[in-house]
């Protein structure tokens, strides 16, 4: 069976239903502009970390140049990473894909027409990993190669062109033949710049160029770019204990700042959304304040005939509760409706509406709309308790 | 009056030692804009248990100040009441809740029924206040069928029914948790004739079943009822 004074407050909220409808109107904005306005900054910091999270989701790892240089001042070659750093590397990196990758810069001829630009050596099939094909195939043999966008351009070349690798004048230059051609990519913050660049397996690499076990760089893919501090910090802990020997970097900064200005600006909308939520609690105050007035004379028969100041109190905040659940309630349904149609009109894109980053803010405005306005009832209810009951029932 | 003079005079009054209610000097003064006004002026009186008493005075006689008193809505400005053995002024305002809901049970003149509640729910608040739970034991009907009320209404708002069915409720209400007194503000004064004299026989009644019964009236044919009338005038005891 349900508390008395529940059941009386209950009763009040009927009594009184059109005033205590339009003070729950109020809530009901302020739970709309909090979660539609929440969800809105969410949708946008959501969509716009999807787009650039292709771009800086990658940890770049080389070895630590500075550090290999000898103390009279002439330049070491780099040792690049070797097989047991990049094994520590896989085991600091869990779950995310981590791309060994052979480099240097080349001369080619194609045809009779001389070139030059990076050859990067890799396990083929680590090449769909980060990069598309717009023709072609990665390479399935020894000699296969997949090229960039603005060689394959220059140098007409389609899947089968036969490309001679090394300077010209050389004799017995090895040959590969184009298994794939990549779309143009522009500047990548991956260090990976495709466009003027030929990727061949990496057996066919290190055969032309050796330093079978030893890597110019080796990226790591975070699978969630959010982890990609604890991602560097667990490969930095493994692989530079006793001294840095390898450089961890990534674009991530960017993505931060962006980020960090979106969630700025999330705030600023969510603090408007709220200045509705203080006018709603002046309504509930005002509305409560008003039923404390109206119902002097009851509150004087209750505490005459011996109900304690606690149970008084705890009738009008239940009061004050049933009008916010109510608008509450009320307020999460219509900011679902209206909040998907704000995102959709100003994102344009609703494919995070449903994300639980993005839809919290439904149960986070609802609960934040029954706190307001059971604050708004505290000094109404206190002033109820507190009344004396000989003047309560004189108010007649 | 000092304090010893008036125990001598409550000796001289032949009282018991062992009053229900008992008013030691007991002054109220309101402090308003324009002067103190003194409700009550050092009145000391015993009230038995099981007495059916009748408080009696003309308008500002102090009466209703008095009914405040003994119904521990308010406590004296100087003297002592105490009220089945304890001092009013030392108990916390919990206690003097809790005493107002076990002890005393209270009928007004003008009903004072809970608008919000059924009749029956009047009726059982009082035992929810005590018990913190709804009434399954049926004293709450049991009390209100004790008192002639139609089972049948049992379930109308009070706005639903006449004057007389709401006294009814209203002393159900007084008594369903067994308080020791039964006071009555001018319980017949918003009553026909009829109805009040059914009303009067009901606390006669209740009187003859072991309550203490207070009540105040203009009426010299209602506190024909009570055994005893105290008169009130000026805020003094003149006749008790």
């Amino acid at each position: 069976m349900r508390d008395i004074f529940f059941d009386l407050s209950v009763r009040s909220v009927r009594l009184n239903f059109m005033r205590s409808l339009l003070a729950s109107i109020g809530i009901v904005i302020g739970v709309v502009a909090i979660s539609s306005m929440g969800m809105l900054g969410a949708n946008m910091q959501l969509s716009v970390k999807q787009q650039l999270s292709s771009d800086v989701n990658t940890v770049m790892i080389s070895s630590d140049v500075v550090r290999t240089t000898s103390t009279a001042g002439t330049p070491s070659t780099s040792q690049g990473v070797t097989k047991s750093q990049l094994n520590d590397i896989k085991n600091a990196a869990g779950t995310n894909v981590v791309i060994p990758i052979h480099r240097t810069n080349t001369q080619f001829t194609i045809g009779s027409t001389n070139g030059r630009g990076s050859i990067y050596g890799f396990e083929p099939n680590d090449i769909e990993k980060f990069l598309t094909l717009s023709t072609g195939d990665i390479p399935r043999g020894a000699n296969d190669a997949v090229v960039g966008s603005n060689i394959a351009t220059n140098f007409n070349l389609v899947v089968g062109s036969r490309i001679k690798i090394g300077p010209p004048n050389t004799e017995d230059r090895p040959t590969v033949r184009v298994s794939g051609i990549l779309p143009a990519r522009g500047f990548a913050s991956d260090g990976i710049n495709t466009d003027n660049a030929i990727f061949v397996p990496d057996t066919w690499y290190t055969n032309q160029y050796g330093n079978k076990d030893v890597y110019d760089q080796v990226n790591v893919i975070v699978k969630n770019v959010d982890t990609i501090g604890d991602v560097e910090t667990a490969i930095d802990e493994k692989v530079n204990r006793k001294t840095q020997v390898i450089r961890i970097a990534d674009a991530s900064s960017r993505l931060t700042s962006i980020t960090q200005t979106l969630g700025t600006i999330t705030t600023f909308i969510l603090a408007i959304g709220g200045i509705s939520l203080v006018v709603a609690a002046v309504s509930i105050f005002n509305v409560m304040m008003m039923s404390v007035t109206e119902r002097v004379h009851e509150i004087g028969i209750l505490l005459s005939i011996g109900t304690e100041k606690g149970e008084v109190r705890r009738m009008f905040l239940y009061e004050a509760f049933i009008l916010g659940l109510i608008g509450s309630v009320v307020g999460g349904i219509c900011s679902l409706v209206i909040g998907y149609s704000v995102v959709s009109a100003m994102i344009g894109n609703t494919a995070y509406f449903f994300m639980p980053d993005s839809i919290m803010y439904v149960p986070y405005g609802m609960v934040i709309g029954i706190v307001v306005c059971v604050i708004s009832g505290l000094y109404p209810a206190w002033k109820a308790s507190n009344m004396d009951p000989i003047d309560a029932l004189r108010s007649e | 009056m000092d304090r010893c003079k008036a125990e001598e005079e409550m000796k001289g009054l032949e009282m018991s030692e062992n009053p229900l209610i008992r008013l030691l000097d007991v002054s109220k003064v309101y402090h308003l804009e324009s002067g103190d006004f003194t409700a009550l002026n050092h009145v000391s009186l015993d009230i038995m248990e099981n007495e059916f008493v009748a408080i009696m005075g003309p308008s500002g006689s102090g009466k209703s100040t008095m009914m405040n008193q003994l119904g521990i809505l308010d406590v004296p400005t100087t003297g002592e009441l105490h009220i089945d053995g304890r001092n009013v002024a030392k108990m916390t305002p919990l206690e003097r809740t809790h005493m107002r809901r076990d002890t005393i049970g209270y009928v007004f003149q003008k009903f004072y029924l809970i608008p919000l509640l059924s009749a029956y729910e009047n009726v059982e608040y009082p035992l929810i206040l005590r018990y913190k739970h709804r009434d399954t034991s049926g004293k709450a009907a049991a009390v209100l069928k004790s008192v002639g009320f139609d089972e049948e209404m049992s379930s109308h708002r009070p706005n639903q029914l006449s004057g007389g069915q709401q006294q009814r409720v209203a002393i159900a209400r007084a008594l369903v948790n067994d308080p020791k007194i039964i006071l009555c503000d001018e319980p017949t004064g918003n009553l026909d004739r009829k109805t009040g004299i059914q009303i009067m026989d009901l606390l006669v009644d209740l009187h003859q079943k072991g309550k203490t019964v207070i009540l105040v009236t203009h009426d010299p044919k209602i506190a024909e009822y009570a055994h005893r009338t105290i008169q009130l005038d000026d805020g003094r005891v003149v006749a008790s």
